[in-house]
C-alpha cells in the first residue's frame, strides 16, 4: 500500500509539468452559494452531472453557505486561478458592492455558463382581500399600513420587485415582513403570517397549482405558459417595460485569471450540460427562462442586469452606497 | 481527598441534580470575572448595532442581543458575587486539579493542529498528532503507536474522503492528484 | 448532518434508491447520536443531547447495555408513533402547522429558553449565563432579515456566523476529551454483560410517559423551522415534570430521561415528513435537503405531490417503517461490541475524539475556520465544566436563538412596533394564549418561591443524592 503510493507521487511529480491539455487531471472543486435543497443547490446539482460526462472530469459540489453567499464569494475569489475551484452562484453579488456586504462581485470572476433566468411574480394568501393586481393596489390604497408584504432582506428579489412597483406606481404604504429565503416566505403566506408575495415563479408554481396561493400578476413582459392564466404585469401598466424582462440568475464562474483553455473546456461542458434534456424539462417545468450563454455575451448581461438592477434599487432609496461611487452606470449613461 | 474519583467535580456528571458548590475552586473567581468582562464588552458591541435598511426601534436587529448580553452581565454579575463570598478549596491547586500539565500539552497541540492544518494538511497534520497524542497517553513503543495512528487515521480518511467527499485541506500531499491516478490505473486495469 | 454529506452521491441514482438512502441515514442518524451521547457523555447530534444527561451517568455504572437497550427499544416506539401520524394524519396536522404565527413560534421559543431550569445542574445562575451565551452566540453573523453585521467585530471570518455543530462538537466532545485526561491511567469501567432487552413490565410502564413525548415530537417536528433537537429537549423536561418518583433522580441515570428524548426526537422524524409530503415545506434541515433531491430528480414537491403522485407518498412511509424497523434490529446487535468502545484504552480513544471532532466541524461546511471554533469553544467549555458551568443550556440557546429573533421581529413588525397591539395579539388566537399560559406556568413553577415549596419535599433526597 505505503509503495504503491510513493509510486504514485513520484509519477506525478514527473508529469506535474504537463500541459493543460489534460485537465482536469483532478476533482474539481464546485462551491454553491447557498445551502443543500435551495434553488442553487437544485439547479446546479442537477446540472452538473451532464456537465462531468461532457467534461470527462469529476466535480465535487460543496454548499457554503454563509453572509448572503459572501463567504463562498470570497473562497472562490481568494483560490488559485486554476479551474479546480469554481463558484456556482445566484444574482445577489452582483449586489453586495451597494449594498454594503462586501467589496467583491462577479468582476472578479469569469463566467463560465449563466444557465437560466427566473421569472418573478405576485402571489398572495387565499384569503386575501383582492384578486388581482389592480384590487390590491386600490386596498392598499383604501387601507394604508395594512396589507403585509414579505420579504428576503435587502437587495431579495421582494425588495427589488417591491421598488420596481414603488417607482412604477408610486409609493406603498405597506408593512415588509422579512424572512430569511422565499422557502420560508411563502410558508408565512400559506399560514396567513403575510398577505402578499413576490416569489420566483418556479418556487409558488406548485403551491398555485393545488389553490394554496392566489396568483396576481407575472412580472415579464408576456404571460408565462405554464400559468397562462396569470396577467403579466406589463399589460396591467405598460411603464413596468423599462425595467423588463427582469430575474434572478444562476451561473458557474472561475476566478479572473483562469487559462482561457480552462475557461473553454469548461464553457463547453456546461453548455453541453444544460442542453440535456433532461435538464431543460425539469427547468422549464418550474417556469425558468433558459439562457446558456457565456464569454462577452455573459459579461455583457451581467453588466446590464447590474445597471438596471442597483439603480432601481438605488433611485428607491434602499442602498447603502451609491452605486456612482464603485463606477456603475445608470443603465443608458 | 480521593483525587481520582470521576464524580468529584469534575463536571462529567452534567446533569448531578441541583446543588449549589460549598467552596471556591482555585481559578473560579478569576474566570467569572472574565465573563463578566465578556458579557460587558458584548453589552456595549450590542449597543451599536445598527440597523442600516430601517429602524432602531423593538424589531431592531439588536433587540435580542443586546438582552442576551444584558441577561449575560446580569447573571455573570451575580455568579461573581456569590463566588467571591466562597471560601477557597484549600485541598486543589490550579496546576494539579484545573489545568495539569497533560491537558495544558493537549491543549497547546491542538492549538498547534490548528495552525498546522491548513499549510502541512490534513493527513501530515492528523498523523503528526495522532503519534504524538498517543506516544505521550500510552507510553508504549514507536511501533505500536505509529501502526495504532496509522490505522485509524487510514480508516477515519477512507470514511470521510472517499466515501463522503469531504475535501479536506490538501496541504503537502498531492492528495487530488494521487487518488485521479489511482483511478486511471484502476480505469486502465478494467479496460 | 450525513445526509447533506451523502446527497453528493445520490443526485446520479434513481430516485427510489436516493430516497431510500437518505430516509435510512436520517433514522438512523437521530437514533445513533444516542450511541455516543451515553457511552462517552458526547452527543452524536443536536438531537442527543438531552439523552447523554441519564445515559452518560448510566454508563458510568456499567451499565451502558440496559441504556442502548432501552434507547433503541424507545426510538423504536417514538419513530412508529411518528410514521404513523404521518400515514394517517397528515394532511390535519399539516393545517395545525400552519396555524402557527410568527408570535406562536416566538412563544414557543421562549418555552423552550425556560428549559435552562432544567438543564442547569448545580447552579441555575450559571445556568442563565450559559443560556444567554448561547443566544449571543446564535446571533453572530450578518442577521439573515436585514444583514445588518452582528457581533462580527469587523471580521470577514465572523460575517458567517459560527456553525452550531461547531459549537456543540467543541463543547462536548474536546472539552469532554481534555477532561478525560485527568483520569488516563485510571482502569476503565468495565460494562456489565446483563440484560439488554428491557423487560415488557418496563415498556409497559413507560408506555404513558411515551406516547406523551412522542406526541411533543411529532409537533415539533411538523412545525417547520423546529425539529428533534427542541422536541428531545422539551420531552426530557416534560418527562421531569410529570415523573413523580423515578427510580433514580433525573441526572443520575433515570430510565425516564431515556425514555423521553428518545421517543420524542424519533417521531419527530415522521413529524418532519408531514409539511414535507402534504405542502412541499420542509419540516427540517433534512428534510429541505430531500425536497432538493425530489426536485432534483423531477418530480415537483408540493401540496401536489400527494395527489399526482401517491406512490411516493407510500414509498416514503414504506421506507421509514422499514428503516424504523432495521433500527431496531441493528440496534439491538452488537451492543456489547459497542459498550467494549468504553473500554477501550483511554490513551488512544483521546486523541481520536479529538480528532474526529476535528473532521467533524470540518465536514459540515467545509470550512477551516469551523475547525478552529469547535477547538475554541472545547478550550472555553473544558473551563466551564471545571466551575461548574452547565453546557446543555449554552446549546438550546444557540438553537433556539434563531427561532426567537427572527419571530420576535417579525410579530412586532406586523403589528408596526406597538407593543400593545403585540398583547392584544397574545389573546386573538386560542393556540397563542394557550402558549402564553403555558410560559406563564412553567416560568411560575421556577421562581424561588416554588423552588423552595418543592426543596422542602424532596429536600432530603436531594441532599444525600
Amino acid at each position: 500500500m505505503k509503495r504503491s503510493l510513493l509510486g504514485a507521487i513520484g509519477a506525478i511529480a514527473l508529469t506535474a509539468t504537463a500541459a493543460v491539455a489534460d485537465y482536469p487531471e483532478k476533482d474539481i472543486q464546485g462551491i454553491i452559494q447557498w445551502g443543500a435543497g435551495g434553488s442553487t443547490d437544485t439547479v446546479m446539482r442537477s446540472v452538473t452531472p451532464h456537465a462531468e460526462e461532457a467534461l470527462g472530469g469529476s466535480i465535487v459540489l460543496q454548499n457554503m453557505t454563509g453572509a448572503v453567499g459572501a463567504i463562498a464569494l470570497n473562497h472562490v475569489a481568494g483560490a488559485a486561478a486554476d479551474g479546480y475551484t469554481l463558484l456556482m452562484g445566484a444574482e445577489n453579488p452582483m449586489l453586495y458592492k451597494v449594498m454594503g456586504l462586501g467589496d467583491k462581485d462577479y468582476s472578479e470572476f469569469t463566467p463560465i455558463n449563466i444557465l437560466a433566468r427566473g421569472t418573478p411574480m405576485l402571489v398572495a394568501n387565499t384569503d386575501a382581500p383582492f384578486d388581482s393586481y389592480a384590487e390590491m393596489m386600490d386596498y392598499i390604497e383604501a387601507n394604508p399600513g395594512s396589507v403585509r408584504f414579505g420579504s428576503t432582506g435587502p437587495g431579495g428579489l421582494p425588495s427589488v420587485i417591491t421598488a420596481m412597483i414603488e417607482t412604477v406606481e408610486g409609493g406603498l404604504d405597506v408593512i415588509a415582513v422579512p424572512y430569511d429565503g422565499d422557502g420560508p416566505a411563502l410558508t408565512g403566506l400559506q399560514g396567513g403570517a403575510i398577505d402578499v408575495m413576490p416569489a420566483v415563479l418556479g418556487a409558488a408554481i406548485e403551491g398555485i397549482r393545488a389553490g394554496k396561493m392566489k396568483p396576481l400578476a407575472v412580472f415579464d413582459t408576456a404571460a408565462s405558459d405554464k400559468l397562462p392564466d396569470v396577467p403579466a404585469v406589463v399589460d396591467i401598466n405598460a411603464e413596468y417595460n423599462t425595467y423588463l424582462p427582469w430575474g434572478p440568475f444562476f451561473g458557474v464562474f472561475a476566478p479572473k485569471g483562469t487559462p482561457d483553455d480552462i475557461v473553454a473546456k469548461l464553457s463547453a461542458a456546461y453548455a453541453t450540460g444544460a442542453q440535456n434534456p433532461e435538464f431543460i424539462e425539469l427547468m422549464e417545468g418550474r417556469g425558468y427562462t433558459l439562457m446558456g450563454i457565456s464569454g462577452d455575451e455573459a459579461e455583457a448581461f451581467l453588466t446590464k442586469w447590474q445597471q438596471g438592477t442597483v439603480w432601481l434599487l438605488q433611485d428607491a432609496g434602499l442602498t447603502k452606497t451609491s452605486p456612482e461611487a464603485f463606477g456603475i452606470k445608470r443603465p443608458g449613461e | 481527598m480521593q483525587h481520582l474519583d470521576p464524580d468529584h467535580h469534575d463536571g462529567t456528571s452534567q446533569a448531578s441534580p441541583h446543588r449549589e458548590a460549598a467552596k471556591r475552586r482555585p481559578g473560579e473567581l478569576l474566570f467569572a470575572l472574565a465573563l463578566s468582562a465578556l458579557s460587558l464588552f458584548l453589552l456595549w458591541d450590542a449597543w451599536g448595532i445598527e440597523n442600516a435598511f430601517g429602524p432602531n426601534g423593538l424589531s431592531s436587529p439588536r433587540a435580542i442581543p443586546l438582552a442576551a448580553s444584558f441577561a449575560m452581565l446580569v447573571s455573570a454579575a451575580i455568579v461573581t458575587l456569590k463566588t467571591a463570598r466562597l471560601p477557597l478549596e484549600r485541598a486543589e491547586t490550579v496546576f494539579r486539579d484545573i489545568l495539569p500539565g497533560v491537558v495544558m500539552l493537549f491543549a497547546a497541540l491542538l492549538i498547534a493542529y490548528g495552525i498546522l492544518l491548513r499549510p502541512l494538511g490534513f493527513l501530515p497534520t492528523s498523523a503528526l498528532f495522532l503519534i504524538v497524542a498517543i506516544k505521550l497517553l500510552a507510553r508504549r513503543g514507536w511501533g505500536w503507536t505509529i501502526g495504532i495512528a496509522a490505522v485509524s487515521l487510514l480508516v477515519i480518511w477512507l470514511i470521510f474522503r472517499i466515501l463522503f467527499s469531504v475535501l479536506m485541506p490538501a496541504g503537502v500531499v498531492p492528495e487530488a492528484e494521487v487518488i485521479q491516478f489511482v483511478r486511471t490505473l484502476f480505469a486502465q486495469g478494467q479496460s | 448532518m450525513a445526509v447533506s454529506i451523502l446527497i453528493s452521491f445520490t443526485f446520479s441514482w434513481e430516485v427510489y434508491p436516493a430516497i431510500a438512502l437518505m430516509i435510512g441515514i436520517y433514522m438512523g442518524g437521530v437514533y445513533g447520536g444516542s450511541r455516543t451521547a451515553i457511552l462517552l457523555n458526547i452527543p452524536g447530534a443536536p438531537s442527543a443531547i438531552a439523552t447523554a444527561l441519564d445515559g452518560y451517568p448510566m454508563a458510568k455504572r456499567g451499565e451502558a447495555g440496559t441504556a442502548i437497550g432501552v434507547t433503541t427499544v424507545m426510538s423504536f416506539i417514538g419513530g412508529f408513533i411518528g410514521i404513523g401520524v404521518l400515514a394517517l394524519a397528515a394532511p390535519l396536522v399539516s393545517e395545525f402547522a400552519l396555524t402557527f404565527q410568527p408570535r406562536d413560534y416566538m412563544l414557543l421559543a421562549v418555552l423552550g429558553i425556560l428549559l435552562v431550569g432544567s438543564l442547569s445542574q448545580g447552579s441555575l445562575l450559571k445556568g442563565i449565563f450559559a443560556g444567554a451565551l448561547g443566544i449571543a452566540i446564535g446571533a453572530v453573523g450578518r442577521d439573515p432579515l436585514t444583514f445588518t453585521e452582528r457581533f462580527t467585530f469587523d471580521l470577514q471570518l465572523m460575517e458567517g456566523g459560527i456553525s452550531f455543530i461547531a459549537v456543540m462538537i467543541g463543547m462536548f466532545g474536546v472539552s469532554e476529551a481534555l477532561l478525560q485526561l485527568h483520569h488516563v491511567h485510571t482502569p476503565s469501567l468495565r460494562q456489565k454483560i446483563g440484560r439488554i432487552l428491557p423487560s415488557l413490565a418496563t415498556v409497559k410502564k413507560h408506555l404513558p410517559l411515551s406516547l406523551q413525548t412522542s406526541t411533543i415530537g411529532v409537533i415539533i417536528g411538523a412545525l417547520p423551522g423546529t425539529g428533534g433537537d427542541i422536541a428531545a429537549l422539551m420531552a426530557y423536561d416534560h418527562a421531569k415534570r410529570v415523573t413523580k418518583a423515578p427510580e433514580r433522580p433525573f441526572g443520575e441515570g433515570a430510565i425516564e430521561g431515556l425514555v423521553a428524548p428518545e421517543t420524542a426526537n424519533n417521531a419527530a422524524v415522521g413529524g418532519a415528513f408531514i409539511p414535507m409530503m402534504t405542502l412541499g415545506i420542509p419540516g427540517d434541515a433534512v428534510t429541505a435537503i430531500m425536497i432538493g433531491a425530489l426536485f432534483i430528480h423531477g418530480l415537483n414537491p408540493g401540496p401536489m405531490l400527494m395527489i399526482d403522485q401517491p406512490d411516493m407518498f407510500w414509498f416514503i412511509v414504506g421506507c421509514l417503517v422499514t428503516a424504523n424497523v432495521f433500527m431496531l434490529l441493528f440496534g439491538l446487535t452488537g451492543i456489547r461490541l459497542f459498550t467494549k468502545i468504553v473500554e477501550m484504552p483511554r490513551a488512544v480513544l483521546i486523541p481520536l475524539i479529538m480528532l474526529l471532532s476535528i473532521v467533524g466541524a470540518y465536514a459540515v461546511n467545509n470550512s477551516v475556520s469551523d475547525v478552529y471554533w469547535m477547538l475554541g469553544f472545547g478550550l472555553f467549555g473544558y473551563f466551564m465544566r471545571q466551575y461548574g458551568y452547565p453546557l446543555g443550556p449554552v446549546i438550546l440557546g444557540v438553537i433556539l436563538s434563531r427561532l426567537l429573533d427572527d419571530n420576535w421581529r417579525r410579530a412586532i413588525i406586523s403589528e408596526r412596533e406597538d407593543l400593545g397591539l403585540f398583547f392584544h395579539g397574545l389573546f386573538s388566537s386560542p393556540l397563542s394564549t394557550v402558549l402564553f399560559v403555558a410560559v406563564i406556568v412553567i416560568f411560575v413553577s421556577q421562581t424561588p418561591l416554588w423552588a423552595r415549596g418543592k426543596a422542602k419535599l424532596f429536600g432530603k433526597t436531594e441532599k444525600t443524592a
